[in-house]
């Protein structure tokens, strides 16, 4: 399915169409004699990593970009922020080609990458703070408002001048998020910026994100395993598996669209109730004096009264699905067989 | 150009402290540098003890030849401060797609991986190599004419920009290569034949080296114009090699800039 998505807006600030990237990979037989041979002859394949992929993006949009390992998400950033060119297909950026690497374009979006350190190891962030201040031409006064305020959202004054390299992990993203905003960019390209953080550090960075992007309408498309970040940050979710875009909705579509029960926790006060409920007929899973139902969305309403009238239930909850659960369910329904893998030899 | 300048200067300044934060490892670099460099000072005075110049009705005298091995320090001093650390860092930028965040910033992406890194240590020997030049020169018994003192400096920069346009390419290759732990090495060898007179190359094993090395990848004139210029000022209508070293110099920077670029353009980035 090839996706222009659910936002026709007015003014796109991304337009991406038929955009293709194939990767020629190398096979590397096991063994001694194999590599030898491996000298004068290779085996290679070419790899589709993303195939044709069409999207719209508007201005202050903040899409998730959903997908599992090796969907093709990250290479789609990278071709959206220009570091490769795609093998087929268009994209504009901000008006621009972005594999065209204009000064301009680059001067106006940032790439931040949860994987990658990008500021200087050995020096404190306040020193690449300087540096971007004269790589993107910032005038001194702007620089230090932009930086002071960053650095005040996310509470991280006292760190701008400790080395980086003795930084924790969420310490150092949040200076990445710092340097990355203090062009004050109008898109904003996030792979992955949770990961391995601990919750606490999640939490800040969703609001430092919610409150940046809500001041400056900025877009931004994020790439997650998180369904936290994707719950707490984004209204609109693009869902990629083998290189092609699976969904491209709401978050709340994606609850509507591919969840058919509801689950329902019963507390009971009898153990003997157990019983009874498990001959209701729905999937059940039973944990000590705690029930937990999978009931067919259709017939909640029908059903709920019921078991309510039972004997020995003390509560109940109902609640969707778990997001991850979802996903994980969307993701299988991918398409693996329409992933084409050309054999060649060299 | 202003601009460039400010970023190179905040760069070298990183550098600097980040040099100064491991003291320790910048004055090892120092004194190895600088213990290599007086070893094979050594072993060239060594040499002329038993022969009075290198080839003989060469002119490459004792003096002279100082002024040469003066005028190769300071080329490749300037060459290993500046450009050799970025470039050998770029091979592992490459390899874990580090170089991702150096071509999203809008800023000439050759400047930045070349020049991003300062390697002060390797300053001490061009420190050393100015030294060496001022005491060959006032030992030599005639001082080089004013219009030696113009083209010198010159001529210096055309040398290094030769260097620093093949460091270039070898660079480049890593792009394509994915990974290239040989590029100084490479870099090492190949320089390696610019550090002795041209006239060493002579008979029939010296002559395809000296041709090959002055017209195809002239790295025999990185040193050897400038250094006869200052040491053994060049014959009335011998300009040519003057000429030479300032053109093999605009083509090897217009040839590296387009091997770049078109390198870059292949980029693939490595897996997150």
């Amino acid at each position: 399915m090839h996706n222009s998505g659910p936002s026709s807006v007015a003014a796109p600030v991304i337009e991406v169409a038929g955009l293709a990237k194939e990767y020629r990979v190398y096979d590397k037989p096991e063994g001694l004699w194999a590599s030898v041979r491996g000298l004068l002859h290779r085996t290679s394949r070419v790899v589709e990593a993303l195939r044709g992929v069409n999207l719209t993006v508007g201005r202050g949009e903040f899409v998730a970009l959903l997908g599992p390992n090796g969907a093709g998400k990250t290479t789609f950033l990278k071709l959206l922020s220009g570091i490769i060119t795609p093998s087929r297909g268009t994209a504009r950026v901000l008006g621009h080609v972005p594999w065209e690497r204009a000064d301009d374009f680059r001067r106006r979006f940032a790439l931040v990458m949860g994987q990658r350190n990008q500021l200087w190891w050995d020096l404190p962030a306040a020193e690449s703070f300087r540096l971007h201040k004269e790589i993107y031409r910032l005038d001194a006064a702007r620089f230090e408002r932009t930086r002071d305020e960053l650095v005040d959202l996310l509470g991280v004054k006292k760190l701008v001048l400790q080395p980086v390299r003795e930084l924790s992990l969420g310490e150092r993203m949040k200076l990445e998020l710092v340097a990355a905003l203090l062009h004050e960019p109008e898109v904003l390209f996030l792979d992955e910026p949770t990961i391995g953080l601990d919750v606490v550090a999640q939490h800040t960075i969703h609001e430092f994100l919610r409150h940046v992007q809500a001041e400056r309408r900025t877009t931004v498309i994020l790439t997650t395993h998180y369904m936290k970040d994707v719950a707490a940050l984004c209204e609109r979710v693009v869902v990629i598996t083998h290189g092609d875009i699976v969904h491209d909705g709401p978050l709340a579509e994606i609850v509507d669209r591919f969840t058919t029960h509801k689950i329902v926790t019963l507390d009971l006060d009898d153990p003997s109730a157990t019983a009874r409920i498990e001959r209701c007929g729905f999937p059940c899973e039973v944990r000590g004096p705690r029930v937990v139902l999978r009931i067919d969305r259709q017939r909640i309403a029908d059903v709920l009264p019921e078991i309510l009238r039972s004997d020995g239930v003390r509560d109940v909850s109902v609640e969707d699905v778990p997001l991850e659960e979802i996903v994980a369910e969307l993701f299988r329904s991918g398409a693996p067989e329409r992933r084409a893998v050309v054999e060649t030899a060299r | 150009m202003g601009r460039y300048l400010a970023i190179f200067l905040t760069f070298a300044r990183a550098c600097l402290v980040r040099d100064m934060t491991f003291r320790a490892n910048f004055i090892l670099e120092s004194v190895t540098s600088l213990g290599w460099m007086s070893m094979n000072l050594a072993f060239y005075m060594l040499v002329f003890q038993f022969t009075p110049e290198i080839g003989k009705g060469t002119g490459w005298t004792r003096e002279p030849f100082f002024a040469f091995v003066a005028t190769g320090l300071i080329i490749n001093s300037i060459v290993q401060a500046f450009f050799m650390p970025s470039a050998e860092e770029l091979t592992e930028m490459v390899r874990t797609g580090g170089l991702d965040a150096v071509l999203v910033q809008p800023l000439d992406a050759q400047f930045l991986l070349s020049m991003h890194r300062v390697d002060y240590s390797s300053l001490a020997n061009g420190a050393v190599g100015v030294g060496l030049l001022a005491w060959a020169l006032a030992r030599m018994g005639h001082a080089p004419p004013p219009v030696a003192w113009l083209l010198y400096p010159l001529l210096l920069l055309c040398g290094v920009a030769i260097l620093y346009a093949l460091v270039i390419v070898l660079a480049a290759a890593t792009i394509h290569m994915g990974r290239n732990q040989s590029l100084y090495d490479f870099w090492f060898y190949m320089t390696n034949f610019s550090r002795y007179p041209a006239e060493i190359y002579a008979g029939p094993w010296g002559g395809p080296i000296r041709a090959l090395f002055t017209f195809v990848l002239p790295i025999l004139l990185v040193v050897n114009v400038p250094a006869r210029v200052i040491a053994r000022p060049l014959a009335g209508g011998a300009w040519w090699p003057v000429a030479g070293v300032v053109a093999a110099a605009l083509a090897a920077l217009v040839v590296s800039r387009v091997v770049f670029q078109r390198s870059l353009a292949k980029y693939r980035s490595a897996s997150s």
